[in-house]
């Protein structure tokens, strides 16, 4: 168990002497995981509110795809993206494997799901009515479906943070198509298997720690917004 | 009364998870070269058959293998970087090291080769002609005994390998070749784990044969003065067995297609 202690120890070193390495590792993290979200996001709620609120054809199957999504482990996505970007991929000659914009691919598609999903479960418990009045006044589909979505803030809100701790810790994908390459593709969870191949423990729990540490910021900083938006 | 029919279920398939009672378990760590090449199953099945000795095989890279070694977390290691292992016997850590088998290094690279290396007899002089051709070479990055061997050529070769064609994976053997192969790329491989994945990929032995590039694995217990809870006895029997003939005729006829991977390191 000294290794935990070890590990605070080394968390506060690595942070407080500036380690490049470990600096690019959490700059690597973030980057992914907020481009991913935010095009997880910009997709999915609204895909989601749409097949809550007016029940498309299919509607049904869409949503039970949608859960079944959130549970795809993370390497059989990171494969699935490795055979797109592949030499004999279909997307081979973009040259995008080994890339953050790789890492960026495999994790929206994790993150799509989560949003996707909640989103859709949170609007399908609404009370239809103000819909309907929303449209008989002569507001859009597009727009009395916003209103709608005000509603259910928090629920969205929360949906994000899991798919944000979805994408965030991930490792199948970083590995798989990122390439876990030093000071280009490495994230901190990446960081976290590589020192532990290495033998290295306490090292090896310093990442790890950073990672929760900014997890925490990014957790507190969405529930402010949350509450700031309920009053 | 589902819950408690859920909770017997719950217990009925945990009391399979722990650590057997009675037999004791022997843990083994080693590199993913001679487990994932299927040696060790081939070398150890009769062992396991004539003792009853459950030997589990944790395999690992060399420098997580030696550290679960040092905390007491593995009754035997099987590695394969020298230095590593003489020094974890300074500290007190193992005893008993002796040798085992040993296989050799190769560099591979694309068959259209750019860097021109094919034929060069010596593996510093090849390392010399891609660091001048800044050919993209993918190095382990991940303190496995390939990569010490891979800095130890470099260094030989008064070179510091450093830039944009020098990607550091810090990942296994077998993922640094697929990355070699979709890039183009270069890199140092143990024979074996090369011959189990060059079908699917693109890539050729260009240097081989050098002196130089031999791996000498070793076997080394650990010290039972150190954990005392360590399986110390059956660790020795393994390592008997591992130094004997009957072991070592083992490790010499052991082929994958038709290739001998690993070479016993005593003639039996």
């Amino acid at each position: 168990m000294e290794f935990l202690w070890e590990g605070i120890k080394e968390a506060i070193r690595l942070i407080a002497s500036g380690d490049r390495q470990v600096l690019h590792a959490g700059f690597v993290s973030v980057l992914c995981t907020v481009s991913a979200l935010a095009l997880a996001a910009a997709l999915a709620i609204p895909y989601g509110a749409w097949l809550g609120l007016y029940r498309p054809r299919w509607s049904n199957l869409q949503a039970l795809l949608l859960r079944v999504g959130m549970f795809v482990p993370t390497v059989v996505v990171g494969l699935v993206v490795y055979g797109l970007l592949s030499n004999h991929g279909l997307l081979g000659a973009a040259d995008l494997l080994y890339t953050k914009l790789a890492i960026i691919v495999g994790e929206f598609l994790l993150a799509f799901p989560i949003i996707g999903s909640l989103t859709y479960a949170a609007v399908a418990d609404l009370d239809l009515t103000a819909l309907e009045t929303a449209r008989t006044l002569g507001a859009s589909r597009w727009r009395a479906m916003w209103t709608m979505l005000g509603q259910v803030r928090v629920s969205v809100m929360t949906a994000f943070l899991m798919a944000f701790a979805r994408c965030f810790t991930e490792l199948g994908v970083a590995i798989t198509v990122g390439g876990n390459l030093e000071m280009r593709t490495r994230t901190l969870a990446s960081t976290v298997v590589l020192d532990l191949s290495r033998g290295r423990f306490s090292q090896a729990m310093a990442p790890g720690l950073i990672l929760i540490l900014i997890a925490i910021l990014i957790t507190a900083a969405a529930l402010r917004i949350a509450q700031e938006q309920k009053r | 009364m589902a819950a408690l029919l859920l909770a017997s279920l719950w217990a009925g398939l945990c009391s399979g998870c722990g650590g057997a009672e009675g037999s004791q378990r022997l843990r083994l760590t080693t590199t993913t070269s001679t487990a994932n090449s299927g040696l060790l199953g081939h070398l150890l099945s009769p062992f396991e058959e004539e003792t009853g000795i459950e030997v589990v095989v944790v395999a690992v890279g060399t420098g997580q293998a030696l550290a679960l070694g040092e905390r007491g977390d593995a009754d035997i290691v099987l590695v394969h970087a020298r230095e590593r292992e003489d020094a974890f016997v300074a500290a007190g850590f193992g005893i008993d090291r002796r040798d085992v088998m040993w296989n050799d290094f190769v560099i591979v690279g694309p068959s259209s080769d750019p860097a021109g290396i094919r034929g060069e007899s010596n593996p510093t002089s090849a390392l010399k002609r891609l660091h001048a051709a800044e050919a993209l070479f993918v190095s382990r990055g991940d303190d496995s005994g390939t990569h010490i061997r891979e800095l130890g050529l470099w260094k030989t070769a008064g070179l510091d390998p450093a830039g944009n064609w020098y990607w550091k994976a810090g990942q296994g053997m077998g993922r640094c070749l697929v990355m070699a192969d979709e890039k183009r790329g270069y890199t140092l491989t143990d024979r074996g784990t090369f011959l189990a994945f060059h079908e699917g990929v693109d890539l050729e032995i260009l240097v081989e044969g050098h002196a130089s590039m031999r791996n000498p694995y070793g076997a080394i217990r650990v010290n039972p003065d150190q954990h005392p809870q360590v399986n110390a006895s059956q660790a020795l029997k393994l390592l008997d067995y591992l130094t004997s003939s009957e072991g070592q005729k083992r490790i010499g006829t052991f082929r994958v297609d038709g290739e001998m991977l690993f070479h016993p390191a005593i003639e039996y």
